[in-house]
């Protein structure tokens, strides 16, 4: 068994993606439809498995990133891409979360800054009633 | 209350709440096509005989596309309206069925028993149903003379949207 396998990846006919392969990078930017949280690159379906072969065959042909891209959006959609585009509607994917943060970070600022001073310690009265009231004001 | 406090965070708050709204009501998994109104995209492919089908030649005469498989149940159970639909409308309308991660040999053994009235075509490496946007299997596409995609439908065919998008497509009846 162990002489098997060393044959096997001998032949090189056991290999595993290289992360920097090109292809594969782009296949890691590109949802698969079948199981759509996960890239075409790792996904196991037959269909995100047509999709590498493609994405691999334009790669070849020499198609840039952007022209392989523009390809799968033309039948998908944007849709189709993990990381949105960074214009219309993807602009604000992009920019909201940054700016919702800033935006509640000042507003928590804001907010804090115009909290009341706290109330000076006044000693009880003989007065139980006076004493539950000023209590009850000063909470 | 303190309404200008509450109002940054509702103007905030309010756009979110409305974008999700939106998505109720809907399937998260179904994709809309985003070649609906569009051109549909060309291609050659061969049918189990050998023949070679040109779509862009085909212009002129709508165009009805089914992407199926033998392993697909819900592919099986439109079978029949497909079958039906092609006898009534062959003869204004062009039907195929696309074979989708399947092999020729297989479909060729489940139509011997159940002979369809249009071809069948291979589709190598699943080029074809890349470029159409299909998810899964079935999926059907309604293409108009001039080459337009005017409906796609995702799931089963009913008999209602097979005449009513045909009707739609010829301007008459079968």
């Amino acid at each position: 068994m162990t002489a098997m396998l060393l044959a096997a990846l001998c032949l090189g006919q056991v290999t595993a993606e290289d992360p920097n392969d090109p292809a594969f990078l782009i296949g890691k930017e590109l949802r698969c439809p079948v199981c759509q949280g996960m890239p075409i690159s790792d996904s196991p379906s037959g269909m995100a498995i047509d999709m590498m072969g493609q994405v691999r065959k334009m790669h070849a042909e020499g198609k840039s990133r952007e022209e392989i891209l523009n390809y799968f959006t033309r039948s998908y959609g944007d849709w189709v891409l993990l990381r949105p585009r960074t214009e219309g509607v993807g602009w604000f994917v992009w920019t909201l979360p940054p700016v919702g943060m800033l935006v509640a970070i000042a507003l928590a600022l804001r907010y804090r800054k115009r909290a009341p001073p706290a109330t000076p310690h006044v000693p009880p009265t003989s007065d139980p009633y006076l004493d539950a009231v000023r209590k009850e004001v000063q909470s | 209350m303190n309404w200008k406090r509450a109002l940054i965070p509702a103007l905030i708050i309010a756009p979110l709440v409305i974008i999700l709204a939106r998505s109720f009501g809907t399937d998260p998994r179904a994709l809309p096509s985003v070649l609906v109104q569009q051109q549909a995209p060309d291609f050659v492919l061969t049918d189990l005989d050998g023949n070679r089908i040109d779509t862009q030649a085909l212009r002129g005469k709508p165009l009805v596309l089914n992407f199926w498989s033998t392993w697909c149940e819900p592919c099986k159970a439109e079978h029949s309206l497909l079958q039906d639909a092609a006898q009534r409308w062959g003869d204004q309308v062009h039907f195929f069925g696309v074979v989708y991660q399947d092999t020729a040999d297989n479909i060729r053994r489940y139509l011997e028993a159940r002979p369809t009235p249009y071809p069948h075509l291979v589709d190598p490496e699943g080029r074809v149903a890349i470029e159409h946007g299909v998810a899964g299997v079935p999926e059907s596409f309604f293409i108009d003379a001039q080459g337009r995609v005017v409906h796609k439908q995702t799931g089963v065919l009913t008999r209602d949207v097979i005449n009513e998008t045909l009707r739609a497509l010829t301007g008459g009846t079968p």
